[in-house]
C-alpha cells in the first residue's frame, strides 16, 4: 500500500497573465520502506511537489494523501497542518536544517518535545538516534562546531526523532562532497529498509540516484515516472 | 528544554550588555521618580518636623520658606494671648554660604526658642540639642561636620554640639540649627571693618549733604552704618492647646491687619505648589520621554532578536512546534530582559542613590510602578515579535 498518493496535482502561482504553471496535473506515489527520488533541473518545480505534500504551499487542485490521511483535496483537508507534519512527516534538507542555538542532542530533543516526548526518555531516545546516525560523541556540540557531513546526520536524527511514516528530503547532499553525499543516501537506504520510512528525495544531483527504488523526473511541472 | 534560555546562551555577552544597558535606563526612569519624591520630601521636611499647627507669617507673604516674611520678635506675645494658643514662638530660616576650610559650606540657618523647642532638631542621631543660649549648634550629617567642629559665622565661632540626619532645605541644603539669638546675629551682624567702612561712606555724605551741622552728620552716619534692631524674625509658630482647629485659629489670627497665618497643611501646600509645582512638571515630562525611549529601544532589542531567531522559527514551524512554543521563545527573552534590566535598575539605584547631590527617595510604590511598567513594555514589544515570527512562512526554512 502506498503511505504517499499524490494525484493530479497542480499549482499555479499567481492569476492572469503572470499566472506560472508550477506543477501540471502531477501524480507520484511512494511505498513504506520505498527509496524514491525526485530528480529535475532547478524551477522544474520539485520543491514545489515536496511543499505540497508537506503542507506548506496550498495546491491549485488535486489530491494529496499521506499515511492515510487526506490533506488536500482541491482545498486543505486537515485543519491543523502543524500537527500533521509533527505526526507524520520528516524534513532533512541542504542548509539551514540546524537551529543554530541548540547543541546536536537538542536539536533532536526539540523534535521528540514537539511530539510531547520529555524528560530522560526523550533524552535516551536522542542518544540512541544519534548513536544510529554514528554522530552520538558530538551530542553536546553546536552546529557551528560540526563538519556539514556531521550537521546532516544530526537533521537526519531529528527526522527519525517523531517516527514519521514520511521523510521528505530537499537537496540533501547538496552542500556535501561526493563521499559525504554518497554516505548519506546511503543512510537513507538504511533508514527506509530499517525503519520502514518511505524517504522521499528531491535532487537535482544524478551521481547520487544509485540504489532509489523509484525515480520521478521534474521538467517544466511536468512529473514522469522514470525507473521503478 | 527552554529554548530561550539555550538562545540566550548562544550570545550570553550580547545578551547581558543590552540588560545592563536597557537597567540603566530604568534606572533613570527610577530615579526621576525618586528625585521627584526628594524635591517633595526635602520641601516639607522643616515644616513637618517643626511641630507647629499654625505659621504666622508677614501679612500677605507666603513666607518663611516660599519668600520673605519678617516680623517684629514681639510678635509672639500677641499671639500668645489668642484663644488655643498653647505656645507662640519665634522663627529664622534662610540660606547662607560660607567659605570653610577650603570648601563652600552652604545650608540652612534655622533659629528657634530654646524654652518653646518649636522648629528645633528633632531626631538628634549623635551629640545633644543646644543647651546653652549662645554659640552652640546643631548640624546635619550632610554638612560633614563632626562633633566638637568650630565654625566661625559673623562674629563668632559656633560648636557643632549635635548632629541629625537627612534634614535639608526646600533647595537640598542641609540644615543647621542655633538660638534665635545666635541666628539672628548670623544673619544681621554686621563686623566692625563693615560698620567703619559704611560709617566713613555715610559721614562723606551727610557732610555734602549738611556742611554746616558736622555734629548731626555723624550721629546720622552711626545711625546709619551701626547695627540694625535684631529683633526681627521670620515666622512665629504656634502650637495649639488640645480641641482647638488650626483653620480657626489662623483665620483668628489672620483677622489682624498685620499677620497672616497658615496651618501647617496650607504651609505645606503652598510649599509644593510655589516650589516644587514645576520641578514636578518637568521630571514627569522627562519621566514620560524617558520611558518611551525605553519602550522603543526594548522593543527594538526585541524585534531584532526576533529577526535573527526567523530562520530557526521558520524550522521549528516545519517541524510542527505548536504555535505556543514559538510564542513562548519570544515572549520568555523579552521577559527575561526585562526583569533583569529591572533588577540591574534596582541595584544600579540602590548603590549610587546615597551619593547623589540631592535626595531620591525611591519607594515600594515607585519600584512597582516601574515593573508594572516593564512588564507592559515586554507585552507591548513581544506582541510586534511574535507578530513578525507568526508571520514566517514554515516553507522559509526549506528555501533559506
Amino acid at each position: 500500500m502506498e503511505v504517499v498518493r499524490i494525484e493530479n496535482l497542480t499549482k499555479i502561482y499567481g492569476s492572469g497573465r503572470t499566472a506560472v504553471t508550477a506543477l501540471r496535473e502531477a501524480s507520484v506515489g511512494a511505498r513504506s520502506g520505498e527509496l524514491v527520488a525526485v530528480l529535475g533541473p532547478s524551477g522544474s518545480g520539485k520543491t514545489t511537489l515536496l511543499t505540497s505534500m508537506a503542507g506548506i504551499v496550498e495546491p491549485t487542485s488535486g489530491r494529496v494523501t499521506i499515511g492515510g490521511v487526506t490533506t488536500f483535496d482541491d482545498g486543505w483537508k486537515v485543519r491543523d497542518l502543524g500537527r500533521f507534519r509533527r505526526e507524520h512527516l520528516g524534513f532533512i534538507f541542504q542548509s539551514h536544517n540546524l537551529i543554530l542555538f541548540l547543541t546536536a542532542r537538542e536539536n533532536v530533543l526539540v523534535a521528540l518535545q514537539t511530539r510531547g516526548v520529555t524528560g530522560a526518555r526523550a533524552v535516551r531516545i536522542a542518544q540512541e538516534l544519534l548513536d544510529y546516525l554514528g554522530v552520538g560523541e558530538r551530542q553536546g556540540h553546536l552546529p557551528e562546531a560540526l563538519s556539514g557531513g556531521e550537521q546532516q546526520r544530526v537533521a537526519i536524527a531529528r527526522a527519525l526523532a517523531n517516527t514519521p511514516q514520511v521523510i521528505l528530503a530537499d537537496e540533501p547532499t547538496a552542500a556535501l562532497d561526493t563521499e559525504r553525499g554518497q554516505s548519506v543516501m546511503a543512510l537513507f537506504r538504511r533508514i527506509a529498509r530499517e525503519r520502514g520510512s518511505a524517504v522521499i528525495c528531491v535532487t537535482h544531483d544524478r551521481r547520487m540516484v544509485e540504489g532509489f527504488d523509484r525515480i520521478y523526473h521534474v521538467k517544466d511541472g511536468l512529473v514522469s515516472n522514470g525507473r521503478e | 528544554m527552554n529554548l530561550a534560555v539555550r538562545d540566550i546562551r548562544r550570545h550570553p555577552g550580547r545578551f547581558a550588555l543590552s540588560c545592563i544597558g536597557v537597567g540603566l535606563l530604568l534606572t533613570l526612569v527610577l530615579s526621576y521618580s525618586g528625585i521627584y519624591n526628594g524635591f517633595v520630601h526635602e520641601a516639607l521636611t522643616l515644616i513637618d518636623k517643626a511641630g507647629a499647627d499654625v505659621w504666622v507669617v508677614q501679612r500677605d507673604t507666603r513666607g518663611p520658606f516660599a519668600e520673605q516674611s519678617r516680623l517684629p520678635e514681639d510678635t509672639r506675645y500677641r499671639i500668645a494671648i489668642v484663644p488655643g494658643v498653647a505656645a507662640a514662638s519665634p522663627y529664622i530660616a534662610y540660606t547662607i554660604q560660607r567659605e570653610w576650610r577650603g570648601r563652600p559650606l552652604r545650608f540652612v540657618v534655622v533659629g528657634y526658642d530654646l524654652h518653646s523647642g518649636l522648629g528645633g532638631p528633632h531626631e538628634i542621631v549623635a551629640g545633644r540639642g543646644i543647651a546653652q543660649a549662645h554659640y552652640e549648634m546643631v548640624a546635619d550629617a550632610k554638612l560633614n561636620l563632626p562633633l566638637g567642629t568650630k565654625v566661625h559665622l559673623g562674629l563668632n565661632d559656633y560648636t557643632v554640639v549635635g548632629l541629625t540626619r537627612g534634614v535639608t532645605g526646600s533647595s537640598g541644603d542641609p540644615v543647621a540649627w542655633f538660638s534665635l539669638a545666635d541666628a539672628q546675629e548670623i544673619q544681621f551682624v554686621k563686623d566692625n571693618w563693615a560698620i567703619r567702612n559704611l560709617r566713613e561712606r555715610a559721614k562723606a555724605a551727610y557732610a555734602t549733604a549738611l556742611p554746616t551741622q558736622p555734629t548731626l552728620s555723624e550721629v546720622l552716619a552711626r545711625e546709619f552704618a551701626d547695627n540694625p534692631d535684631l529683633h526681627t524674625v521670620n515666622a512665629v509658630l504656634v502650637r495649639l492647646d488640645p480641641g482647638f482647629q488650626p483653620e480657626a485659629v489662623a483665620e483668628a489670627i489672620g483677622r489682624w491687619k498685620y499677620f497672616t497665618a497658615y496651618t501647617t497643611e496650607k504651609q505645606s501646600q503652598l510649599m509644593l505648589a510655589g516650589t516644587v509645582a514645576r520641578a514636578r512638571m518637568q521630571t514627569l515630562l522627562f519621566r514620560i520621554f524617558l520611558t518611551i525611549a525605553v519602550t522603543v529601544i526594548i522593543a527594538q532589542i526585541i524585534y531584532t532578536m526576533t529577526l535573527e531567531k526567523l530562520q530557526p522559527i521558520a524550522l521549528l514551524k516545519l517541524i510542527g512546534t505548536p504555535t505556543r512554543t514559538i510564542v513562548g521563545l519570544v515572549l520568555q527573552e523579552s521577559l527575561a530582559l526585562g526583569l533583569i534590566a529591572y533588577a540591574v535598575a534596582l541595584v544600579v539605584g540602590r548603590l549610587t542613590y546615597d551619593k547623589w547631590p540631592r535626595l531620591v527617595l525611591v519607594g515600594a510604590a515607585d519600584q512597582l510602578t516601574l515593573l508594572a511598567i516593564v512588564l507592559a513594555i515586554c507585552l507591548i514589544a513581544s506582541a510586534m515579535g511574535i507578530r513578525r515570527a507568526l508571520r514566517v512562512d514554515a516553507g522559509a526554512a526549506l528555501t533559506g
